[in-house]
């Protein structure tokens, strides 16, 4: 993916330029507002990453100023203000996801690349499938290897939300935010209770397992 | 619906009550109270005055004139017995056309009796208490017939106000009868009564009367003219009292309400003014002032902090990142398990900062407009389900009963971080404390109120530790092995305030176990921590929660 990163702190920006350019993407830089909307205008990238301090022109003008202009560019929020009115503003100004500072670089990246993922057609369909796992959304059923795998509601979710970023890293705090809709980190392993469970169902008795820990991110999906 | 129809019956005596509570807690209406009462008492004072000029003044002057009547028939009877009443009739104090058959008990007649009786005579002889007496009816003629003199019956004029040498004063009542219409008419006298002395013994008293019915009757009615209009005065003062001191309660009440609203985080709102430059409107622009004072430092506290938060965030960040990316570097080396660590101290470290400006945020009640009436049950469910496995997996048996239909004034995030701190809390300190039993509960409390609360069976928190552990980074020493900011409940008490829910901790599912002297809980009382709402004033509740999701129960 080709992204834009726009952060006014520049050894972050670096970081982030450096992680995300080793995993795969191409990655431009801008330091400022006014800066980061003619770069965004004038070039068209997969997903902008953007600070919400910024100087020049405040990171939510600039999103709110493309948005107007008509660009639907996929924007990842970057903030200190890490309260959920903040994160509510944000997404209201266009914005597609919030992470709030600070941030590990993995959630970041799961984060950037689960949006970027968005403008993809495959948004509206009605049947997922990952290796011999499939997922028929419709009518909430899981089979693996054409075995039916029953399972609660709320691990259907787990198990669609980990799909349908298959083959990318879900952290926790995603999990928590898409499944259960928690804005706020538990102290305790809660999510890994959960995970282990569906990964008792799906995983268990079936020869290759799918569902990966990732050492300091979260879970990955992927035969 | 059955309770509410029920509290409206209950209203009316109720809501009297608490009116006059609130009247008498009323300053204004306390001082216009008093001032009524001033009113009322001057104004009698005055009628009394009124009063003491013309009735009394009449009473004294009948008494004037009394007295020189008996000085003149004194002088009278000391000159010439009963030529005195020829003399009197002479002198036109008696009337002319009187029959004398005894000089002194002497009926006269009268054609018109039913007219008023203005002077009496009186004759009393000591030997044998019988009276004497003469009705002088100015220059009309009158009759009254003997058996009357004793029904005119001198029942008053007695010698208990006897003065040596001097007058007695009496006030009689006469029966007046009116020989025409066979009517009679009881009437109030004013006597004056002398001693008579012949050759130095006491042969008799005279005494000598006048009707004072009709100036007694002005004196009554205005006595109760000055009675009724004293009332009608205080009846009066009390509703002008009242009516003042709701009209000064109104803005004042403004102005209280004002205050409420500032101290639950609306600092935008203002007082309204009259600018009448009264002092009511003088006080509301100077709370104004002071509140936009207020408003400017809050911003300016509020950017200094977000600045910190921003400042002290990045490097941290920064910090974090680059311990991730050398972690990801190393990979499973040791090397890379001590920089994951660090990374993970790192993040310890910004959670706790995170907790701390929430906290503050919360203090500062900023969110308290996102509160809104709601059903707790699909939160509640939700953070069972959540923990539920958690608990498990951590030895412990975790049960929830939620009742459904309750109402509390709540926002949904905040609601379940609360809760979920708790059951964290219950599952680190009972689990780690040999504890085996965490129950979350909601249900229906007295008055309208919500319980939520979250009990399990470990150690506990002793009596006297159990406001301490409320504040920010306090942690008991017990605890201090175990991972924790000591922020958690600070955050839980934090967020109850924003609710003006009262959190309340207790002894735990071991209390009664303990009490019983039961060894199976090693002393351990368990904790009970229970968050009260209060009654959600609005009837209407938002059955979703903010997002729609339900969420299937476990």
């Amino acid at each position: 993916m080709r992204i834009l990163v726009v952060e006014d702190d520049e050894v972050a920006a670096e970081y982030v330029k450096k992680g995300l350019s080793e995993a795969g993407h191409v990655v431009d830089l801008a330091t400022d507002g006014d800066t980061a909307l003619e770069m965004a205008q004038a070039a068209d990238y997969d997903a902008l990453i953007l600070d919400r301090m910024l100087p020049k022109r405040d990171g939510l003008q600039v999103l709110m100023d493309l948005r107007e202009g008509g660009d639907a560019t996929p924007v990842l929020i970057l903030s200190a203000l890490g309260e959920t009115d903040h994160k509510v503003e944000g997404l209201r100004a266009g914005g597609d996801d919030y992470l709030a500072k600070p941030y590990s670089f993995m959630e970041l990246l799961a984060r950037v690349e689960a949006i970027g993922r968005r403008s993809d057609p495959t948004a509206a369909v009605t049947k997922l499938k990952v290796g011999d796992l499939e997922m028929d959304l419709l009518a909430r059923t899981v089979h693996r290897g054409g075995q039916k795998v029953l399972l609660q509601p709320r691990e259907f979710r787990l198990l669609e939300c980990l799909m349908r970023n298959a083959g990318r890293v879900v952290t926790r705090t995603m999990l928590l935010e898409k499944v259960w809709d928690y804005h706020f980190d538990p102290q305790t392993n809660v999510i890994d209770v959960h995970i282990s469970r569906l990964r008792g169902k799906i995983d268990k008795e079936f020869g290759t397992p799918l569902l990966h820990t990732v050492r300091g991110a979260g879970y990955r999906l992927q035969p | 619906m059955g309770s509410s129809s029920k509290s409206a019956d209950a209203q009316p005596l109720g809501d009297l009550a608490e009116t006059l509570g609130r009247l008498l807690k009323n300053t204004v209406f306390r001082l216009s109270l008093v001032g009524a009462l001033l009113f009322g008492g001057s104004l009698l004072v005055a009628q009394l005055i009124v009063y003491d000029r013309i009735v009394s003044a009449e009473i004294r002057r009948i008494d004037d004139g009394l007295r020189s009547d008996l000085i003149e028939l004194q002088s009278l009877f000391e000159k010439g017995g009963d030529r005195v009443f020829q003399e009197a009739k002479r002198i036109g104090a008696l009337p002319i056309d009187t029959p004398e058959t005894s000089p002194l008990a002497q009926p006269y007649f009268d054609q018109g009796a039913r007219e008023t009786v203005e002077r009496v005579v009186t004759l009393r002889d000591l030997s044998d208490d019988t009276y004497s007496m003469f009705v002088f009816k100015g220059r009309k003629s009158g009759k009254l017939v003997t058996e009357e003199i004793a029904a005119l019956g001198m029942d008053a004029p007695s010698l208990a106000g006897f003065v040596s040498r001097g007058l007695i004063r009496e006030r009689a009542i006469a029966t007046v009868s009116d020989i025409e219409t066979d009517r009679t008419e009881e009437r109030r006298v004013q006597v004056l009564g002398l001693v008579i002395y012949e050759d130095e013994v006491r042969v008799g008293i005279l005494f000598v009367g006048r009707d004072i019915e009709t100036i007694m009757r002005t004196g009554e009615r205005m006595r109760s003219a000055m009675t009724t209009s004293s009332f009608i005065a205080l009846f009066l003062g009390i509703l002008s009292s009242i009516f003042v001191a709701r009209r000064f309660a109104r803005r004042v009440d403004i102005l209280n309400k004002l205050a409420t609203d500032v101290q639950a985080g609306h600092l935008d709102r203002r007082a309204p003014r009259t600018y009448s430059e009264d002092e009511m409107d003088r006080l509301a622009e100077h709370l104004n002032g002071m509140l936009d004072h207020i408003d400017r430092l809050m911003q300016a506290m509020r950017y200094a902090g977000d600045s910190v938060a921003h400042d002290l965030r990045t490097p941290l960040t920064r910090l974090r990142t680059r311990l991730e990316t050398a972690a990801v570097e190393a990979g499973d080396s040791p090397e890379g398990d001590v920089l994951y660590a660090a990374a993970g101290d790192a993040d310890e470290l910004l959670s706790t900062f995170d907790s701390v400006l929430r906290i503050a945020r919360l203090e500062a009640g900023e969110r308290r407009e996102l509160l809104k009436p709601l059903d707790p049950k699909p939160i509640l469910d939700d953070l069972a389900e959540l923990y539920e496995p958690a608990c498990e997996d951590a030895g412990l048996s975790f049960t929830y009963d939620i009742e459904s239909g309750l109402t509390i004034m709540a926002d949904r995030g905040l609601l379940s971080q609360a809760v979920s701190n708790l059951v964290e809390n219950a599952i680190k300190y009972a689990g780690g404390g040999g504890g085996s039993r965490i129950h979350l509960s909601a249900q229906k409390g007295q008055r309208g109120r919500v319980r939520i609360f979250v009990v399990d069976d470990g150690p506990g928190i002793p009596v006297f530790d159990r406001e301490r552990v409320r504040e920010r980074f306090v942690r008991l020493d017990k605890s201090r092995t175990l991972p924790g900011s000591g922020l958690g409940l600070a955050l839980v008490d934090a967020i109850a305030d924003l609710h003006q829910a009262e959190l309340i901790l207790d002894d735990g599912l071991g209390s009664d176990a303990v009490l019983a002297g039961h060894d199976d809980h090693d002393g351990r009382p368990g904790l009970k921590v229970e968050l009260v709402f209060p009654r959600a004033k609005s009837v209407k509740t938002d059955d979703s929660p903010s997002d729609g999701r339900k969420g299937g129960s476990a």
